[in-house]
């Protein structure tokens, strides 16, 4: 390379950065915007990947006709891959004009204050605060004023069991208590089948287990800032969900490297009587299973492991508040715009044709509403109703890792048939650190 | 000619080297990257951190201890198979070809073929008639130390092949006029001339290793156990899960001063930063 040439290439990357400065200016949702396109980021959807690219389609030619602009869908095929997605964007100040975001992901985005925070206006522009299901509204924001996640999508967790598996045990309903879930579990491990399936070595299950179970004592994880990993609650939480395998053995013991998939597909076959935490994606492929028409739905139980009622202080949260949010760049140039979208996505008719072409749940309360008398959906709508918000911190991804690596570190013990409750301490003490040390530097 | 050699290592490794450094030296976390230029300046407390409250020195000790098993564990794997495929017979092409496969198949693949082999109640146990895991627990480190040493012995084989196909022919006709027996030749003569090429085969091994991320990412997935938390996962974990950028970022200058060592022991051995190789 000679130095003109050279100059030619710093010239070109000097160009590259000035272009990319300049971008268009503001407007407004009415008005001419024939020439402008919204991004959307989102996740891909592997289940139904072809009607997700005709509903880009389908999107983007209705905003068109209505306001002019046209709308482009970015995917991102896992968590870390919006994560790196969100994070280059944000240093940049530039990027996708709306991203969805899974619900527990929100305080993190946050945290980051990259996000457009809804003032009534805003909210007016979606078509109005009170259009959604108030409990979806849970992870919106700190609180109300400070609100910047807007709800579109609703996936809480379910257990889905055998009906033929405990018709033949003499079991009339699933438990509403963990010991309850236990005891039936163990009266239904017998002829190569087993109580439970449970993905121990999936990296996000293990958590939402321990997380529902404190919060049913009466002791949450995290509460105004503090927390609380290394309490007897928690510890009693973690003895019973590693307990199913290691002591009570109704899990198979094959069930330490399994991830949530492999848990479906082992109950999908037959070999397992109840399938706790999925939503109702699981479905898709529990529809195509040896199982088809053989199962059911039903709420996890919402009575802590050692009790036989729900302790005073509980909550009887039968899920996480789960699903996707959507939020607003505050770097993007059509913010109004982005709005209107918006708008258009979580109407009524829009909600209720993407509930029918991907089985998620409305966050439009007339759709939700409509759809609570289809007996099949009964207990899912049920614990969209029960479902409770984590934690609004923006270190609550940390306590969830920390959370989740006491169960992988506890593994090997588990796979020897056994909780070491020396161990077992040792570990929450050092998970209670790190979550502390996290939360104190939340700000 | 020194500028545009100059100009492209100024951009393309000493301003993100420097950015790096300067990162290392910020409390960047979810909270201030947005406007990261504003985070507070903490001076060493990242490294300080990284070293006394983080796994660091665990990792570290485990990502060195594993490299230098596989590197050493690729060396008479690579050279058998480069010696016994030197010599002109039926099919040499296509064994040549196989036995690069576990090289160029992606860590990708290779960590979910291996994750399936490796469940409890996958092939591995019922082959070595073991049971239990490999997963996780001290039997990781070891799944490890196999699957790296699987995917990256043709590394070893491809360049000491290569040196093989460089011998002078008339060097060994002259060994064999000389009398000397397969050993003899391989010991005398063969082995000193792929000194070059092994040796940089096991340099490249070990910082391939010791910078390997996707492999154990796949294999045991985050968070890792602890027997198997290798450096490159760690980093990872504490940028882009615990979000903690500068902490990360001086775990990973750590691991660029890690690799740099064996770097420049080899460059100064075979003289390449001069440019003059040393006969």
């Amino acid at each position: 390379m000679n130095r003109r040439q050279l100059a030619a290439l710093a010239g070109a990357l000097l160009l590259g950065s000035t272009l990319t400065a300049c971008g268009s200016d503001d407007d407004t949702a009415s008005g001419d915007n024939s020439g402008v396109t919204l991004t959307m980021l989102m996740g891909v959807n592997n289940i139904y990947p072809e009607q997700q690219r005709a509903w880009f389609t389908e999107v983007s030619d209705k905003f068109k006709a209505e306001t002019g602009a046209s709308v482009r869908f970015e995917t991102f095929a896992s968590a870390n891959d919006e994560l790196t997605k969100i994070q280059t964007s944000v240093v940049a100040g530039q990027g996708p004009d709306i991203y969805a975001l899974g619900t527990t992901f929100t305080p993190t985005a946050y945290a980051t204050g990259a996000f457009v925070e809804l003032t009534k206006d805003d909210w007016d522009k979606v078509g109005g605060r009170d259009r959604f299901l108030p409990a979806t509204l849970g992870i919106s924001g700190p609180d109300k004023e400070h609100e910047v996640g807007i709800p579109f999508a609703s996936r809480p967790f379910v257990m889905a069991y055998n009906k033929d598996l405990l018709t033949a045990a003499g079991i009339d309903k699933p438990a509403d208590s963990w010991d309850g879930l236990r005891d039936q579990a163990k009266q239904l491990t017998k002829d190569g089948a087993y109580g439970l399936a449970v993905g121990y070595a999936d990296g996000f299950d293990p958590w939402k287990f321990i997380w529902a179970m404190t919060t049913q004592a009466g002791t949450p994880v995290v509460k105004d800032g503090k927390a609380s990993l290394d309490g007897p609650n928690t510890k009693a939480a973690y003895q019973a969900y590693l307990g199913w395998l290691a002591t009570d053995k109704v899990v198979d013991p094959a069930a330490v490297g399994w991830k949530n998939a492999q848990a479906i597909a082992a109950f999908g076959e037959g070999k397992a009587a109840y399938l706790p935490m999925v939503s109702a994606s699981s479905k898709v492929s529990l529809d195509k299973s040896k199982v088809a028409g053989k199962y059911a739905y039903a709420v996890m139980p919402t009575i802590p492991p050692g009790a036989t009622s729900l302790p005073s202080g509980g909550v009887a949260a039968t899920s996480i508040l789960s699903g996707d949010n959507v939020v607003v760049a505050k770097y993007s140039k059509h913010k109004d715009l982005a709005l209107a979208l918006l708008k258009q996505l979580t109407s009524e008719e829009s909600q209720t044709s993407y509930y029918k072409t991907f089985g998620e749940l409305p966050t439009n309360q007339a759709a939700a509403t409509a759809l609570g008398s289809d007996p099949a959906l009964a207990a899912i709508v049920e614990s969209a109703g029960k479902s409770l918000n984590t934690p609004f911190t923006g270190g609550w991804g940390q306590v969830q890792l920390a959370l989740t690596n006491v169960v992988v570190q506890s593994i090997p013990d588990l796979s020897a048939g056994k909780v070491d409750d020396g161990k077992l301490a040792g570990l929450l003490g050092q998970a209670q650190s790190t979550a502390q040390e996290a939360l104190d530097k939340a700000k | 000619m020194f500028l545009p050699g100059g100009v492209l290592t100024l951009l393309v490794i000493l301003v993100p080297l420097a950015l790096a450094l300067y990162i290392s030296l910020l409390d960047l976390d979810q909270y201030s990257i947005r406007e990261w230029v504003g985070a507070d300046f903490i001076g060493f407390a990242n490294y300080v951190e990284a070293v006394r409250d983080s796994h660091l020195v665990h990792a570290i000790g485990l990502s060195v201890g594993y490299s230098a098993l596989v590197t050493v564990g690729c060396l008479p794997i690579g050279l058998a198979a480069a010696v016994a495929t030197q010599d002109r017979f039926k099919g040499r092409g296509l064994v040549r070809s196989v036995l690069l496969v576990p090289y160029v198949l992606p860590a990708f693949v290779v960590g979910s073929t291996w994750r399936i082999i490796f469940q409890p109640d996958g092939v591995a146990n019922e082959v070595l008639g073991t049971s239990g895991l490999w997963l996780n627990g001290p039997r990781s480190f070891w799944a490890l130390v196999i699957v790296q040493l699987w995917a990256g012995w043709p590394l070893v084989y491809l360049l000491a092949a290569a040196g093989l196909q460089s011998l002078d022919a008339t060097v060994h006709e002259a060994a064999a006029l000389d009398g000397a027996g397969w050993w003899a030749k391989l010991r005398h003569v063969i082995l000193p001339q792929l000194r070059g090429p092994v040796s940089l085969a096991l340099v490249i091994s070990f910082l391939h290793n010791v910078n390997s991320f996707t492999l154990p990412f796949v294999l045991f997935g985050v968070p890792s156990p602890y027997d198997v938390e290798v450096l490159p996962v760690l980093t990872y974990v504490e940028s882009f899960q615990n979000f903690e950028f500068g902490l990360s970022v001086a775990m990973a200058v750590v691991s660029l001063i890690l690799v740099a060592i064996p770097m420049a022991v080899y460059l100064r051995a075979v003289r390449l930063d001069t440019g003059l190789g040393r006969r």
